[in-house]
């Protein structure tokens, strides 16, 4: 069918990674349907789990529309992908419950926060999708907000080992917006396809979750401005550490 | 017992849901809320959560949570 693909390579490169990021949030996850702290977060746990994975089911397919994909058909596929633009904090099993609140609060609502920007895209199967996983995605906030509480007044380890779990996601988390000029993400907010750039994005991505960790007094490098009324980074991201073909962090 | 199995206990006794929720539901509208079973949540908010994701196996056109510590007894069994 050449002549009816897709030719956006930055759409293609965005849309790759947000797949990524859902499967393997989704495969983390799953190690925690049976591990979590009670029952009921258990299963709370196995069905986010079905709803990451099935985010990323309705993104792969798209991935076969694109002319980047003729080269190599494989890597639209979740199991003959060899490419992982997931964040390098998903590489490895999460250390403890702390780990999956951390992913479920930070990761997946930075996640959010972009699906929420391409609510009303110039892409159809892009705005489709998306409104459907921000609505999805509201039960996840409510059970990151709960836990992220939970164990920040549980206090003393429970609460260091939230903190030091927030501290590793924290910098790859906002740097996946990429830079304010990420040739991508800028090309993606020119054609309608969101409608943020990725400091917009990022600012609205710290409204959104700062409340919660200043109520909590969990201390992360941001500042409220009073006279802007906006949480604001407190120091620039490590950008010489970040891969931009993967958006994920620079391993080795 | 060793500092270490205490810190253990007492992070365990931290993390302890001690609230009981009774979650009601009903699948049509001419029908009465029934009690479909309870969670065990501290937070209202992850109460909702945990009660939508156990309770998941019909399509509710209502759920409602009671703390179960308002639930007053008249007659004893």
């Amino acid at each position: 069918m050449v002549g009816t693909h897709i030719d956006n390579a930055a759409l293609f490169a965005v849309l790759s990674s947000l797949a990524d990021n859902k499967q393997a949030i989704g495969r983390r996850y799953a190690y925690w349907c049976n591990g979590a702290p009670a029952l009921e977060a258990a299963v709370a746990a196995a069905a986010m789990t079905q709803d990451e994975i099935g985010h990323a089911r309705t993104l792969y397919p798209l991935l076969a529309d694109f002319a980047q994909a003729e080269s190599d058909p494989s890597q639209v596929e979740p199991m003959t992908r060899t490419l992982h633009y997931s964040l390098a904090y998903l590489d490895h099993d999460f250390q403890g419950w702390s780990d999956f609140v951390a992913t479920n609060f930070l990761l997946d609502a930075a996640l959010t926060t972009f699906f929420a920007a391409a609510q009303n895209s110039s892409y159809e199967p892009l705005c489709q999708r998306s409104r459907k996983i921000v609505q999805e995605e509201r039960i996840h906030e409510m059970h990151a907000d709960g836990w992220v509480r939970r164990l920040a007044r549980a206090g003393g380890a429970v609460r260091s080992t939230l903190a030091a779990s927030l501290f590793r996601l924290w910098d790859e988390t906002l740097c996946w917006f990429g830079p304010e000029d990420d040739p991508n993400m800028q090309s993606l907010y020119r054609e309608g396809i969101i409608d943020a750039t990725p400091d917009e994005l990022r600012r609205r991505y710290l409204q959104k979750i700062m409340p919660t960790l200043s109520s909590q007094e969990i201390d992360v490098p941001v500042f409220f401005h009073v006279d802007t009324k906006c949480w604001e980074l407190r120091q620039s991201l490590p950008w010489n550490s970040w891969d931009s073909v993967a958006r994920r962090k620079s391993v080795g | 017992m060793n500092s270490t199995t205490i810190g253990t206990h007492s992070r365990r006794e931290a993390l302890n849901e001690t609230h009981v929720w009774q979650v009601y539901a009903r699948r049509k509208y001419e029908e009465p809320l029934h009690e479909i079973g309870n969670v065990m949540a501290d937070d209202v908010e992850l109460a909702k959560v945990y009660a939508r994701s156990i309770y998941d196996e019909f399509s509710w056109v209502e759920m409602v949570l009671i703390p179960r510590e308002s639930i007053v007894t008249v007659i004893a069994s």
